[in-house]
C-alpha cells in the first residue's frame, strides 16, 4: 500500500526535523514495515526556478554561453550553459550545487559542485527537462540543446521547484503482509494515528472533516440487510444535482501519489474514502438501481453477475451479494457490478458504505480469484462504525466539486451492529515482566491515550476500553496491550539479555547425534557426499521402480505433475542424482538421509527416517562387491548392535534379485544391499553399474551403538600361509570360510582373509579360483612346526571336502 | 702368536687405507672381521692354547677386534655420508607438481551448517527435537491460533494430501512450517521448556533463484516464567554471535504472525558490510533474519500449559536461507539439484 506523506500531514503535524527517511524508519520499527520510500521532494532539493538576466557569449567557447541568472538571492549567480534557446526574462529550472542532476538524462544522478567551465565559473547549471526527471526538451536527434522554459508558471524567482512542480510528496511503500492484523491501518487516517502517537503529536479529530454544508432531504433510500452475519452494518444515501467532471488537483495528487489514477469527481470520492478511511465505498448510477433500493443477500444457486472488469461471474449460495429491486448491483465488498457503473452522464447516485464479514469477503474473493483493494480490506475485518463516516466524508468531498448538489434522501444506517464496550483489566507489572524492562504507568496510559484507547487506573491495574476500529480481532486480550506499549516504547529499549535459568539439562536427542555421526563417517571415512532430493516424486517414476503395490500418499494440489507423490523409497530420488551427474562423473559415491511417508490406515502416515548409499562405477567391476564393502565398512566404524546379513528371500522389485542382502537386526529386516535389477537400470540408460544400500535409519539406531571394546595386543607372533583353491563358482565364500575354520584342529585360526577372487580365461567355465591368507596364533605361547602344519593339512582337506582343488 | 696379531693388524689396517668404495668396504670386512674372516680365525685357534696363554692372547685378540671394528664402523660412517650428501646433491623432484590425493566425500552445506546451529543451542541449554513432516491441519494451523479463512493461510500456501479429513484435526498437509512442534512439544515434555526443532518444510509456490517449495527451517521455542522479549534478545544476539564469530547487532520491530503476541520481526546487522551498508541489505544496514515474539496464550493452551503462570517465546528462521548467506550461494535450487559439483564444494 502507497502512503502519502502530504496526505498524512493533513491529519498530524509533522516536525520539519523529521526526514521522509526518519519517519520511514519511526513506521519501520513501530508499527509496520515500510518497504521503500520515494523522495520527491529530495529529488529537486538544490532547485529552484531561476530568471534569465542577460545572455553573453563565452570567451572560449562557440556552443556556451554565459547567464546571470536571478535565482531569489541577493546577487545573481553566474552560471555557464549549453543550451541555445536562452532569453532575458525567460523562467528556468535552476539545479545549484548539491543538487543531484542526470547529465543529459543519462546515468545515475550526479552531485553538481560549484565549477569552472573552459576558464568561467559556474554556480550549478540551467537544466533541460530530461536532467531532472522531467519532459524531455531534446528528443533523439535534435541538433541543438534546448533548456526546459518554464516562463509559462509566472513565479517569482527562487521559488522551489518541487514546490511548482506538485513534486513536495513523499511517498511509503508499505508491506502489506506486515499489516494483516490492523485492518485499522488500511487508510491514511489510521497511519496518521500512529505517527501521533509515534512522535507525541496531536492528531486531528475525525469528526472536523465530515461537517457537510446542507441538510438532508427526505426522499426514500430502502436498504435492506437480510442476511446480518455477512452485512453487520449498512450506510447509504442518495445524492442528486451532480456533474461528473475532473477532481480538484489536490485530490487528484492525493490519489496518485497513493497509485490510484484519478477518474472523475464521483468515483474518485469513493476512492479517496477508501486510501483515507479504509473503508472501501461504491457510487451507484442511481438510473440504472431499480426502486431506490439496495438489499444486501446471499446469491441464490446459479445466479450470475457481471462485475466491471466484464466477467460474468457464476455466483453459489455463500457470495454474498447487493441487490437493486430486481438484480444483483454488485459483489459484495468485492467489485461492483457493470450494469449501474458511474459514466458521463450521472447526475445522481446512491452512496453505499457498508460492513461486510471478513471471511465471506476472503472466501468470495478466493472463490473467483478476484482480489480488489475492497477485498483486501474487508478481508481483514474493517470497524462497522466507518460506514456512515465514510458517506458523511463522501458529501463533504463531493461538495468540493459540486458545491450545489442535493442530499435527497436521510443519511441511512440499518444493521445489527452495536459500538463495542470491550473493556478489560491489564497489569503494568505483568506488561513491564514479559517486555523485560519496566515502564511506568503514567507512560503506558500516554501511549494508550495516543491510540485512542479508554484508559482509567484501578488500583495497581489499568482498565482498558478498546476503540471501536481496533475491537474487530486485534485486540482482545492482555497480550494485545503489550505489543502496543513495547512497539511503541521502541523494541531498541529493551536490552538483550540472557535468562537466568536452573539448570536443565536437554534432552538427548540419539537420533540426530546419530544422524551427523553418520554424515561423518560416510563422507570422512569412506568418501561418500550427500546429496539431498526432494519429498516428491510422480506415478511414472514409482512404477519404474515397481512400487507400485506400495501404499502411496498423493498430494491433492501438486506444483508440478512430476510430484504428485510422496516417497516410500529414496532409491529413485538417488537414482535421479545419479543421473543426473553421469556425464560429468565417472565414478561417484554418494548418500542421503531422509524421510519416507506410507499410508497406514491410520490418520497419520508412517515416516521413517532412511539412509541410502550408492556405488556408481563405470568400470566393469562388480558393483556389489564395493557397496557391500562400503556398507560393512560404515557398520565397522558406527557399531549398531546385532547387525548381520543375510541372502535375500524376496528381494525388493528395483533390485536384481541374484545380488541382493538383507540387513538383518536383531532378526528384523532394516534394509537391504544390491545391485540395481538389470530392467531398472536399462529403463534409466544407465551408463554405470550401480550397487546401493538403504537402511532403515530410524530403525538402525533405535538400539543406540555398541561401544569399541579394546582387545589386548597379542603376546606371541602369528604365521600365516595362502591357500589357493578352484572350486566350482556356485560354492559361496561363506561357505568355504565355515570349511576353514572348521579345519582346525589346535584352534589356532584368527583371520581368514579372501584376497584374489577369479572367474574366465584359464579357469574351467563352472570354476572359480580363490585365494585366502589364513593367520594364526597361539594366545600362550609361540607356536611350533607340528601346530602349523597340522593346521594347514587340516585345512586342506576341509576344502578338499567341498570339492575344491587346492592349488598350492 | 704375538706375531700373528701384529702382523694382522698391520696388514687390515693398511688394507682399509686402500679401501676406495663400499664394495671394497664389503670385501675388507668379509676378509677380516667375517664369520670365516681372518681375525675370527685367530680367535678360534685361541681354544688350543694353553690356560694362560688364552689369557694373554684372548685379551690381546679382542682388543684387536674392537679396534678393526671401530675403524671400520668409521669408514663405514664416512661412506655413508658421502653418499647421502651426493644424493642430496643429485636427486631433485618437481615441488609443484600435485600431491597425491584420495578422494574424499562431503556434507551437504545445510547439514553443516544444521549441526552448527544445533551445537550452539545446546551449549545454550536448548533440546533438539523431531515432528513429523507431513502434519494435520490443527497442528499446523489452528492450534498456533491460525483458523480457517485467517488471512495469514495465505502467506503459506499449502500443500494438502488427498485424503479424508479427521474430525479434530483436519487435513493433512505438508508442513509449511516447523512451528507444529511448538505444541507437539509442550504436550511431550510440559514444561520448563527450551527446544529448538530444525526440519524440513514445504509451501506450494513456483519455483525460482530464491523460491523454493522445499526448504529448511529452525523452530525455537523457549517457555518458563518470567521469559522476556530482552532474554529473546539475548539469546539470539549470543547465537548469531557464535555463529558468525564476530560482534553482530539485532533490532526488533513489530511483525505479525498469528502464534505470538506481540509479534517480532529480528533484523540482524548486515555480515556482508557490517551494517554499513551494501548491495545485499539494500544500504540498509539490516538484513531480515526471522520471525518471532511471545508466545500467544491461545498456543500455551492448545499444548496444555497455562498462560497465567507460564510464558515464553517461539522464533523461526530459515535454515536454508542462511545457508546460501553464509557461503554466498546465489540460487536456492543448487541445494536440491543433487549436482555433485555443487556438492563437492563444501
Amino acid at each position: 500500500m502507497k502512503i502519502s506523506l502530504n496526505w498524512l500531514k493533513s491529519f498530524v503535524d509533522i516536525p520539519s526535523d523529521v526526514t521522509p527517511d526518519k519517519l520511514g524508519e519511526l513506521l519501520t520499527l513501530h508499527t509496520a514495515e515500510i518497504e521503500g520510500i520515494i523522495d520527491l521532494a529530495g529529488e529537486y532539493d538544490n532547485m529552484m526556478i531561476g530568471k534569465i538576466l542577460s545572455v553573453g557569449r563565452h570567451p572560449n567557447a562557440d556552443k556556451l554561453v554565459i547567464c546571470k541568472v536571478d535565482i531569489g538571492q541577493k546577487d545573481p549567480v553566474q552560471i555557464v550553459c549549453g543550451g541555445l534557446n536562452l532569453f532575458s526574462d525567460m523562467l528556468v529550472p535552476v539545479a545549484i550545487p548539491g543538487a543531484y542532476v542526470r547529465w543529459h538524462g543519462e546515468g545515475d544522478p550526479v552531485k553538481l559542485e560549484e565549477a569552472k567551465i573552459r576558464g568561467e565559473s559556474s554556480f550549478g547549471m540551467i537544466c533541460a527537462g530530461e536532467e531532472i526527471g522531467m519532459e524531455t526538451d531534446n528528443p533523439e536527434g535534435a541538433t541543438e540543446v534546448k533548456i526546459k522554459d518554464l516562463s509559462h508558471l509566472k513565479c517569482k524567482p527562487g521559488t522551489p521547484l518541487s514546490e511548482n512542480l506538485n513534486k513536495n510528496d513523499a511517498i511509503f511503500d508499505v508491506d502489506n503482509k506486515s499489516l494483516t492484523h490492523r485492518p485499522d491501518l488500511w487508510g491514511h487516517y489510521g497511519l496518521a494515528r500512529e505517527v501521533a502517537c509515534i512522535l507525541k503529536t496531536p492528531l486531528k479529530k475525525l469528526d472536523s472533516f465530515l461537517k457537510f454544508k446542507g441538510a438532508p432531504g427526505n426522499e426514500k433510500l430502502n436498504i435492506k440487510i437480510e442476511d446480518q452475519d455477512g452485512c453487520p452494518r449498512f450506510s447509504g444515501c442518495i445524492i442528486t444535482n451532480l456533474k461528473t467532471k475532473e477532481s480538484p488537483d489536490w485530490i487528484k495528487a492525493h490519489l496518485e501519489a497513493a497509485g490510484v489514477r484519478p477518474i472523475n469527481n464521483i468515483v474518485d470520492v469513493t476512492n479517496y474514502i477508501m486510501l483515507e478511511l479504509g473503508e472501501p465505498m461504491h457510487s451507484y448510477d442511481r438510473g440504472f438501481v431499480k426502486k431506490d433500493s439496495l438489499t444486501a443477500r446471499f446469491a441464490k444457486k446459479d445466479e450470475t453477475i457481471e462485475t466491471i472488469d466484464h466477467k460474468t461471474r457464476k455466483l453459489t449460495e455463500e457470495d454474498l451479494l447487493i441487490c437493486d429491486g430486481e438484480k444483483p448491483v454488485a459483489l459484495a465488498g468485492v467489485m461492483g457490478g457493470v450494469n449501474s457503473e458511474i459514466n458521463d452522464q450521472t447526475t445522481e447516485i446512491i452512496l453505499e458504505a457498508a460492513n461486510f464479514h471478513a471471511s465471506t469477503v476472503r472466501r468470495t474473493s478466493t472463490r473467483h480469484g478476484l482480489r480488489s483493494d475492497s477485498s483486501q480490506r474487508f478481508e481483514k475485518g474493517l470497524d462497522p462504525a466507518l460506514t456512515e463516516i465514510a458517506i458523511k466524508r463522501a458529501i463533504v468531498l463531493l461538495q468540493e466539486t459540486c458545491p450545489d448538489l442535493k442530499i435527497a434522501s436521510p443519511i441511512v444506517t440499518i444493521g445489527d451492529w452495536k459500538a463495542p464496550k470491550i473493556e478489560m483489566t491489564v497489569d503494568p507489572a505483568v506488561i513491564s515482566n514479559k517486555i523485560g524492562i519496566k515502564i511506568s504507568t503514567k507512560e503506558m496510559k500516554r501511549i494508550l491515550t495516543s491510540l485512542e484507547f479508554g484508559v482509567t487506573e484501578s488500583g495497581k491495574k489499568l482498565k482498558v476500553t478498546i476503540p471501536s476500529h481496533r475491537a474487530t480481532g486485534d485486540v482482545d486480550i492482555e497480550e494485545d496491550i503489550t505489543e502496543e506499549i513495547a512497539r511503541i516504547i521502541g523494541y531498541d529499549a529493551i536490552p538483550a539479555e540472557m535468562p537466568h535459568l536452573p539448570i536443565n539439562l536437554p534432552i538427548e536427542n540419539e537420533e540426530r547425534f546419530h544422524k551427523h555421526a553418520t554424515r561423518n563417517i560416510l563422507s570422512a571415512e569412506l568418501g561418500f557426499t550427500e546429496v539431498m532430493n526432494y519429498s516428491f516424486y510422480n506415478e511414472e517414476i514409482f512404477q519404474k521402480f515397481g512400487l507400485e503395490d506400495m501404499r502411496h500418499i498423493k498430494v491433492l494440489n501438486p506444483l508440478t505433475v512430476d510430484q504428485t507423490h510422496m516417497r516410500v523409497s529414496l532409491v529413485p530420488g538417488m537414482l535421479k542424482s545419479i543421473t543426473q551427474n553421469q556425464k560429468n562423473f565417472p565414478e561417484m559415491k554418494l548418500f542421503e538421509v531422509g524421510h519416507t511417508y506410507q499410508e497406514v490406515g491410520e490418520f497419520m502416515p508412517l515416516e521413517e527416517k532412511w539412509l541410502i548409499g550408492a556405488v556408481a562405477t563405470q568400470d566393469k567391476k562388480e558393483s556389489f562387491y564395493e557397496i557391500k564393502g562400503a556398507f560393512e565398512v560404515f557398520q565397522k566404524a558406527f557399531r549398531a548392535p546385532n547387525v548381520s546379513l543375510r541372502d535375500c528371500h524376496t528381494s525388493p522389485p528395483y533390485a536384481h534379485p541374484k545380488k541382493c542382502l538383507e540387513i538383518i537386526m536383531r532378526g528384523q529386516n532394516v534394509g537391504y544391499i544390491f545391485t540395481l535389477h538389470p530392467a531398472v537400470a536399462k529403463a534409466h540408460n544407465l551408463e554405470h553399474q550401480v550397487g546401493i544400500f538403504e537402511v532403515n535409519f530410524t530403525k538402525l539406531v533405535e538400539h543406540g551403538r555398541d561401544p569399541s571394546n579394546f582387545k589386548p595386543l597379542p603376546k606371541f607372533p602369528s604365521m600365516t600361509f595362502d591357500v589357493s583353491l578352484l572350486i566350482n563358482r556356485k560354492t559361496q565364500v561363506s561357505d568355504i570360510e565355515k570349511a576353514i575354520k572348521k579345519g582346525d584342529p589346535h584352534k589356532l585360526i584368527k583371520d581368514i582373509e579372501l584376497f584374489d577372487i577369479y572367474e574366465g580365461k584359464n579357469i574351467p567355465e563352472d570354476k572359480k579360483s580363490l585365494a585366502f591368507s589364513i593367520k594364526l596364533r597361539h594366545n600362550e605361547r609361540t607356536l611350533n612346526d607340528q601346530e602349523f602344519q597340522d593346521t594347514q593339512k587340516a585345512v586342506f582337506k576341509e576344502i578338499e571336502k567341498l570339492g575344491g582343488v587346492i592349488r598350492t | 702368536m704375538k706375531n700373528e696379531l701384529k702382523k694382522l693388524e698391520k696388514a687390515a689396517l693398511a688394507a682399509l687405507e686402500q679401501v676406495k668404495s663400499s664394495a671394497d668396504l664389503d670385501a675388507y670386512h668379509t676378509k677380516y672381521l667375517g664369520r670365516k674372516g681372518e681375525l675370527t680365525g685367530l680367535l678360534r685357534g685361541l681354544k688350543d692354547l694353553s690356560p694362560e696363554d688364552k689369557k694373554t692372547f684372548g685379551k690381546a685378540t679382542n682388543e684387536l677386534k674392537i679396534e678393526l671394528e671401530g675403524k671400520f664402523k668409521m669408514k663405514q660412517n664416512e661412506f655413508e655420508h658421502a653418499e647421502i650428501s651426493k644424493s642430496l646433491k643429485d636427486e631433485w623432484i618437481d615441488l609443484s607438481a600435485p600431491g597425491t590425493t584420495t578422494k574424499r566425500g562431503h556434507i551437504h552445506p545445510l547439514y553443516q551448517v544444521q549441526e552448527e546451529v544445533e551445537r550452539i543451542f545446546q551449549q545454550m541449554g536448548f533440546s533438539v527435537v523431531d515432528g513429523p513432516e507431513i502434519e494435520s491441519e490443527y497442528y499446523n494451523f489452528e492450534g498456533l491460533n491460525i483458523p480457517a479463512d485467517h488471512p495469514a493461510r495465505d502467506m503459506q500456501d499449502t500443500f494438502f494430501i488427498d485424503k479424508k479429513a479427521d474430525k479434530d484435526e483436519g487435513r493433512l498437509v505438508l508442513r509449511t512450517h516447523t512451528s507444529p512442534n511448538q505444541i507437539r512439544a509442550m504436550k511431550k515434555y510440559g514444561v520448563p521448556l527450551r527446544i529448538i526443532v530444525p526440519g524440513r518444510v514445504f509451501r506450494n509456490e513456483a519455483t525460482d533463484a530464491s523460491h523454493e517449495h522445499t526448504f529448511d527451517q529452525v523452530e525455537g521455542l523457549m517457555i518458563d516464567k518470567d521469559i522476556s522479549i530482552a532474554h529473546l534478545k539475548g539469546v539470539m544476539l549470543e547465537f548469531l554471535q557464535r555463529l558468525f564469530k564476530k560482534e553482530m547487532k539485532i533490532r526488533f520491530r513489530p511483525g505479525y504472525f498469528p502464534f505470538v503476541e506481540p509479534g517480532l520481526e529480528l533484523d540482524m546487522s548486515c555480515i556482508f558490510c557490517d551494517g554499513k551498508g551494501c548491495k545485499v541489505c539494500k544500504k540498509t544496514g539490516w538484513i531480515e533474519f526471522m520471525g518471532c515474539g511471545m508466545t500467544h496464550p491461545h498456543v500455551l493452551r492448545a499444548g496444555g500449559i497455562d498462560p497465567d503462570e507460564y510464558q515464553g517465546w517461539a522464533f523461526g528462521f530459515g535454515l536454508t536461507r542462511l545457508v546460501m548467506m553464509r557461503y554466498g550461494i546465489d540460487d536456492i535450487r543448487h541445494l536440491t539439484s543433487g549436482d555433485l559439483r555443487f556438492a563437492e564444494q563444501f
